[in-house]
């Protein structure tokens, strides 16, 4: 119990400190967070576009695709706010010999090295995922707790995946392009109606890339105000957390540092 | 004059056969960049088909489902392999290495637009050989003629030239404001709706479109993705008159934002 309080009091630290560096840069910090809330608004206006046009589709209407933004905006957002150290950027440490640094230091290595920087971008995110919210209308607390809840656990999941694709670094070398390719990949299919997909598409969203668990079942979660379905989903959370901490420290007795110096300011 | 324009196409030719080289010795990188293609066509394959569906009819605003899947690829190809010269030129504007790349016996835009010409081939390319297997699975082959094929490829080059201007616009910018990032932002995502990226101009409202086909995104992405799937002598003059129109204004503004960045650009020791 000390072990885990000890841990979350440094990940606290880790994330505190990573904020206040990336607010240093204060032009840079807010363009990128207008910049990210500007690019999820386009996709909103296509939606709204669409809709206009067609109505619903597959069963999907727009306060559907109102829910589905939010909770996978404020799920992405809060996941790679503090732990961005995942997909690309983790393949890239990982074939650069980057984990040196941390090896020496006193601490659990996974999630040092994830929550060791953070993307000020998504700051954008988090904040477009709350405002998308407010269009579903669903005010009670119930919803809210839900919504936050579930969105939080998608975004877990979707850590958890692309921690996993970085660490196939461990075993192909470079591994950026594909760790990049498969976030994305999530990312894109959870941001679309899940009814558009059947058959083994929908098998392959629950399993290879589970972007049914970032939008779709948080979705069902706030709407139904489903315990079971939630309860199921960090079930999906912390299974998918022990097979990215499997994969990266299986594939971290593989690794070879290079005789690279690298200095961490 | 004669010869100097033979001198000159030599030149930026070899500028792009150079690049044109370079892309192709590292293909296996551009091809893993270009996967991104065949996510999000699968995901457009199925979302057009159920908008189809939905509607109850094969055709809506003109456009076949086959047509509006192969309008997609084309309007990706034009939007996923466009060269980003704009960050080179902030970056050299940035760090100041401009000052010697101006002195260089070429052209400076001249130069970006024919290198990147090399690197669009091969990315355009790859992006349509990547995504045309689906297409071909789920839409069949494009209604495509060989008569009408060089007039759609002359539209993707003029659209070509307009986005460069566009984007050497932005990169320029540099000289005011350090960071040109919002500025292409902001340009990708009206290409994105008002270019006809995310959604054929003819599915948008009415008032939407008219004000659309007159601004000049939906003629470097809609007008040859729209051309390739549906071509009509008619729309053809009219983007190229539009296209036409639009680089002369851009070209004019593009010509005094050089000559003034280049006249503000100080120079010292050797």
């Amino acid at each position: 119990m000390n072990r885990l309080k000890n841990e979350l009091l440094f990940l606290r630290t880790l994330m505190a400190m990573n904020l206040s560096s990336a607010m240093e840069y204060r032009a840079s910090f807010i363009s990128q967070i207008l910049g990210m809330f500007l690019n999820n608004g386009i996709y909103f206006v296509f939606w709204l576009l669409f809709f206009d046009r067609f109505g619903a589709v597959r069963g999907y209407e727009i306060s559907d695709i109102y829910l589905l933004f939010a909770v996978v905006a404020l799920g992405y957002g809060l996941a790679y706010m503090f732990a961005a150290n995942t997909g690309a950027a983790l393949a890239g440490m990982i074939a650069q010999g980057k984990l040196d640094y941390y090896l020496v230091l006193p601490r659990d290595l996974l999630t040092h090295v994830i929550f060791s920087r953070m993307s000020v971008s998504t700051i954008g995110d988090v904040s477009f995922g709350l405002i998308a919210y407010l269009f579903t209308g669903r005010f009670h607390p119930l919803d809210l707790l839900f919504f936050l809840v579930s969105s939080l656990l998608g975004g877990a999941v979707l850590a958890a995946f692309s921690a996993i694709a970085g660490s196939l670094a461990f075993f192909m070398g470079n591994a950026q392009q594909v760790s990049l390719q498969a976030t994305n990949a999530a990312v894109t299919f959870a941001l679309y109606p899940n009814s558009l997909f059947s058959g083994m598409t929908r098998v392959l969203l629950y399993t290879l890339i589970p972007a049914g668990f970032v939008g779709a079942v948080p979705v069902e979660i706030v709407k139904g105000r489903d315990v079971g379905l939630l309860v199921t989903l960090l079930g999906v959370a912390v299974l998918a957390w022990l097979l990215a901490a499997a994969v990266f420290y299986v594939g971290l007795r593989r690794y070879e540092s290079g005789s690279a110096i690298n200095v961490n300011l | 004059m004669l010869d100097q324009l033979r001198l000159n196409t030599l030149k930026y030719g070899a500028i792009t056969l150079t690049n044109l080289q370079n892309q192709l010795a590292y293909v296996w990188d551009a091809l893993n960049r270009a996967f991104f293609i065949i996510i999000i066509m699968f995901v457009f394959v199925h979302l057009w088909t159920a908008a189809y569906a939905t509607q109850g009819t094969n055709e809506i605003a003109g456009l076949t489902l086959a047509n509006t899947i192969w309008y997609f690829l084309i309007a990706e190809v034009m939007e996923l392999g466009k060269f980003r010269h704009d960050v080179k030129i902030t970056e050299e504007v940035r760090d100041g290495s401009i000052a010697y790349t101006l002195n260089r016996p070429y052209n400076y835009l001249a130069y970006h637009f024919f290198n990147g010409l090399g690197e669009s081939i091969v990315k355009m390319g790859l992006i349509f050989l990547l995504g045309a297997p689906i297409c071909l699975a789920y839409a069949g082959w494009p209604a495509v003629h060989l008569v009408t094929l060089p007039a759609v490829l002359l539209i993707m080059l003029l659209a070509t030239v307009l986005d460069f201007f566009v984007l050497s616009i932005i990169g320029l910018l540099a000289f005011v404001t350090e960071d040109t990032n919002s500025f292409r932002l902001i340009y990708q995502k009206l290409v994105f709706i008002l270019g006809g990226l995310l959604i054929p101009l003819d599915f948008l409202p009415e008032w939407l479109q008219r004000v659309a086909r007159l601004l000049p995104f939906n003629l470097t992405t809609y007008a040859p993705a729209k051309l390739f799937v549906a071509f009509e002598w008619g729309d053809f003059g009219r983007f190229l008159g539009l296209q036409l129109v639009w680089l002369v204004i851009i070209g004019g503004l593009l010509t005094w934002q050089y000559r003034w960045a280049a006249q503000r650009l100080a120079i010292n020791g050797g």
